[in-house]
């Protein structure tokens, strides 16, 4: 069975690969581990081992879901260029994107998973057998999307790299309408978790309808500095072609993006400030500090701070073509928009709370242990998505049907 | 005879007179007014006894339109002195306005001076109440006399809005009287110690955070400034 | 309440239980009833993860189910409890009005909850929130939740007692994923705490913050359980599972006050059935200068406040 090889020779190819290579799946694994322990901690304990608490009763693990949401979504940027406007150069490198895509996902169903009080009910999620409050509840809507949008991006390079795997053209009617749908889809994973947040009038820094534009100019510019810095690296370390001009392209949409966003965040101080009613008390908190308390305060101004310089780095048409501040601004966007729409998004909806009470939240050492593993995770998922679907893709790995070489 | 009848029945007769002068009667017709005034006495005793309304029925209280049928605990069994008359029946009543000796409360702040003693406690028959009319009240009714100045919270506590339900919320409504926590001689009710504020979750603490000051207008030194 | 594992009347499912657990080569009924996950026995744990929904299970299963919640008490606290399902009363509709000119803020209310609802001493959770409030200020914001002076009520301040509103249009019922919390029909907002996964996305809905999540497993000393205990209101809960005021609806079906009432020495607490014209809570909306809080949400409260 072709499949069946397949999946075993990709199995192979990741299991294949010179020291450094070993190295880093070591590593990463460690601090899977290491996430993965003190994950049985916080199941055996429960959630008071977090630093979350009624008042504020969500917190990192959310903040990173919300965030990696976004970066899956961006995967959109490269599936567009390649399929709609056939950009050979970017057709070359979707997969790896898709990849991303992949691992971010598992990543944000990962975070909502360890940060349910009962994740051994979770079978009451699914429909029919459980009971799935679909279309009422966003969660709701978010489950589904979510698995859906993994689906999709394992279903399409599946079908493409099998295609390729074993040597035959890739039947555009079969492909092309599930990546328009992964298209759509991507945009309707991030609007969904957007309007998890903005459908409540209890939380008014939320409840605005700009959060659901504010979440996808925010997608389109940490998305692609991921995808960036991740390129170079496979250009690095690999044999892989990766053109330039996919670079620019993504450097391009990444500095519309983050204009955008921050003139999205521009839009947001001045409508709650100019006169600020008890809505705005959140905010307030959040920038400058609320009866006293301020732990966050630090933490925006220094996310606003690296928005602000990685856009001027990225206006600036020599600093963009450039490779090093071309990935200083990359990682500088990245931080400052994992910080801005993590925990500068999350906690500060239950700040004050809805009866007006302060109290503030700092994750514990569980808690960040727990989403180190999760990334670790994810981009050790990621290493060895890559490493078989580069080796399929530069024709390393091909279907040896074992009759027709004994014919030839 | 001597005077001291006379002051004792007819104070008005002895203010009437001049002061210095006396008051000569005939033995036989003060004899004839002792034994009167006796059995007026006797009489008005025991006609007062007949007079006493057996419940609120008989009140000329109208009621509420629609008021709910309500039973109301009764106070008697919880009040030390009840019933009065096993005191007061030997005592001369004195309508003067006073301080009262011991053991009652001599002190009565409801009203802060605009109402007495007899303003509520029937003067004749201790064992019950008065209400403005006059009528006698029993002490499980004593919502009656409250009303007649505090009718509107009456009337709230007649609907059950005011005052305390007891047992259930459907079916027979029984209520405390006004008088359950209410003590009609010092009705303030009395600052006492709340419980203790609510927890923080297990693991956390309260951080204590800046005072909150939140001054009305006209307290800010800037708006007071001529 | 609580009956013997090997007697013969606990019906079918019992029998067609074991004859699943043989068939899976578990071993014997008496291995599988030895008490070893947690303190229950394994088929308990079996009925417990693969229980249903409330509304889906049949009124067989219910029983089943409360008989398996009155062993866990059992066997987790060493007190023996009943378990009930009491069916709303038809025709009835909860509605509570709090006076807060005679509110004095004694918390008195706040601490017969805890008692009556078995709420974790250690988990801390609270149902009813009492804010001290400056007199001529409306301001949420403004509030102090943890005041504690000598006496109260302080010079100059007002009392509002926060719980939940057991809201018309529940923004908490929106945003359960599964389903988990509903209104019944007598008008309460309950929570199947077998069936919660601990989202705690309906903590976040909530404007009233009425919504409280067991972050660690409740501990209850076994000499404070208050054994009457309802499915859907006051029996012993799990840990990581949200939980809120359900109105006392083991006492408020019996015809009883909700623990808060009876407690409040003020008799500030109105409570009883909005659709009887005639009832107390009628005629405070109809006579009294009532309102609700956050009403610009839309989401409809049952509970009103208002002075006199």
């Amino acid at each position: 069975m072709g499949v069946i090889r397949f999946i075993f020779d990709g199995v192979r190819e990741m299991l294949r690969g010179p020291r450094e290579y070993w190295a880093w799946l070591l590593f990463l694994s460690v601090v899977v581990v290491f996430g993965s322990w003190q994950y049985w901690v916080q199941f055996s304990n429960g959630l008071v081992v977090t630093g979350m608490s009624d008042q504020v009763s969500w917190g990192f693990y959310i903040a990173n879901f919300a965030f990696l949401v976004g970066i899956a979504a961006a995967a959109v940027l490269l599936v567009i260029p390649a399929y709609i406007f056939h950009r050979k150069d970017i057709k070359d490198v979707v997969l790896v994107g898709e990849g991303m895509a992949v691992a971010a996902v598992t990543m944000a169903i990962l975070f909502v998973i360890v940060d349910l009080g009962r994740p051994d009910r979770l079978w009451h999620m699914i429909p029919v057998i459980g009971s799935l409050n679909f279309p009422i509840s966003l969660l709701a809507w978010d489950v589904l999307v979510l698995s859906g949008y993994l689906l999709l991006n394992l279903a399409i390079p599946f079908y493409l790299l099998y295609s390729r795997y074993r040597g035959r053209e890739a039947n555009f009617r079969i492909y092309f309408p599930i990546v328009v749908i992964s298209m759509f889809w991507a945009i309707s994973i991030h609007t969904v978790t957007a309007f998890l947040f903005s459908a409540n009038p209890a939380r008014p820094f939320w409840h605005t309808a700009l959060l659901g534009p504010r979440f996808i100019a925010s997608a389109f510019a940490s998305g692609p500095a991921l995808i960036i810095i991740t390129l170079e690296i496979v250009r690095k370390v690999s044999t892989y072609k990766v053109s330039q001009s996919v670079i620019s392209t993504l450097a391009l949409i990444m500095t519309v993006a983050l204009q955008i966003n921050l003139f999205f965040v521009g839009a947001e101080l001045f409508t709650d400030f100019y006169n600020e009613g008890a809505h705005a008390a959140s905010i307030h908190y959040l920038f400058l500090g609320l009866g006293g308390f301020d732990s966050l305060q630090p933490w925006i101004w220094f996310a606003l701070t690296l928005n602000i310089i990685a856009v001027i780095i990225l206006m600036i048409h020599p600093l963009r073509k450039n490779v090093l501040t071309l990935n200083i601004a990359c990682v500088l966007a990245f931080i400052g928009i994992w910080i801005e729409k993590g925990m500068g998004l999350v906690i500060p909806g239950f700040v004050p709370t809805p009866l007006g009470e302060i109290f503030e939240y700092v994750p514990t050492s569980v808690e960040l242990s727990v989403s180190a593993g999760i990334w670790a995770f994810g981009v050790l998922m990621f290493t060895v998505l890559a490493k078989a679907v580069i080796a399929i893709e530069q024709g390393r790995l091909r279907y040896r049907d074992k009759k027709s070489e004994i014919s030839q | 005879m001597s005077p001291r009848w006379n002051a004792t029945f007819s104070t008005t007769t002895r203010h009437s007179l001049e002061a210095g002068t006396t008051v000569e009667v005939p033995s036989w017709a003060a004899i004839a007014r002792l034994l009167v005034s006796c059995l007026l006495i006797s009489a008005i005793f025991s006609a007062r006894a007949d007079e006493l309304p057996e419940s609120p029925q008989d009140s000329r209280f109208e009621g509420y339109p629609n008021a709910p049928e309500i039973r109301v605990v009764p106070r008697k069994d919880d009040l030390f002195f009840y019933p009065c008359n096993q005191c007061h029946e030997a005592i001369q009543p004195n309508a003067e306005i006073r301080p009262l000796s011991a053991p009652h409360d001599s002190e009565l702040t409801h009203g802060r001076g605009l109402i007495w003693c007899l303003s509520c406690h029937d003067v004749a028959n201790r064992d019950n109440l008065r209400t403005l009319l006059n009528e006698q009240v029993d002490f499980d009714d004593a919502h009656l006399v409250c009303a007649g100045c505090h009718a509107n919270r009456h009337k709230d506590w007649t609907f059950g809005v005011h005052g305390k339900r007891v047992d259930n919320w459907t079916g027979e409504r029984t209520q405390f009287s006004c008088t359950h926590c209410h003590d009609p001689h010092k009705p303030a009710i009395a600052p006492r110690a709340p419980q203790p504020p609510p927890p923080v979750r297990t693991g956390l603490e309260l951080t204590p955070g800046s005072e909150h000051v939140n001054e009305p207008a006209w307290a800010r030194p800037e708006v007071n400034q001529e | 309440m609580s009956k013997d594992p090997g007697s013969d009347d606990r019906g079918k499912f019992d029998k067609a239980r074991r004859n699943f657990l043989r068939g899976l080569g578990m071993g014997t009924a008496a291995a599988a009833a030895q008490p070893a996950w947690g303190g229950d026995t394994l088929s308990d744990t079996f009925a417990d993860f693969f229980q249903k929904h409330y509304q889906r299970m049949t009124s067989e299963e219910i029983t089943e189910t409360l008989e398996r919640i009155e062993r866990k008490a059992e066997s987790r606290y060493g007190v023996e409890i009943s378990c009930e399902n009491t069916p709303p009363q038809p025709g009835v509709v909860f509605g509570y009005a709090i006076n807060i000119s005679r509110c004095k803020g004694y918390r008195d209310c706040v601490d017969a909850c805890v008692q009556e609802n078995n709420l974790g001493r250690d988990s801390q959770v609270q149902y009813i929130r009492v804010l001290q409030m400056d007199k001529g200020d409306s301001n949420l914001e403004h509030s102090e939740h943890y005041y504690d002076p000598e006496t109260v009520p302080v010079e100059g301040k007002y009392y509002l007692p926060v719980q939940c509103m057991q809201c018309d249009d529940p923004p908490c019922v929106k945003a359960c994923p599964v389903d988990a919390t509903w209104m019944e029909p007598d008008g309460i907002v309950v929570v199947d705490y077998d069936w919660c996964i601990g989202c705690r996305y309906c903590m976040t809905a909530c404007p009233y913050w009425a919504r409280h999540f067991n972050w660690t497993t409740p501990e209850i000393p076994a000499e404070e359980m208050n054994t009457d205990t309802h499915f859907l209101g006051n029996r012993p809960r799990p840990r990581g599972v949200v939980e809120k005021c359900h109105f006392c609806i083991q006492r408020t079906r019996k015809g009883r006050q909700p623990a808060c009432m009876e407690a409040c020495p003020t008799g500030a607490r109105i409570f009883g059935n909005l659709l009887d014209p005639d009832s107390e809570i009628r005629y405070v909306l109809q006579n009294k200068q009532v309102f609700r809080l956050k009403e610009d949400l839309g989401t409809e409260p049952k509970f009103w406040y208002f002075s006199d």
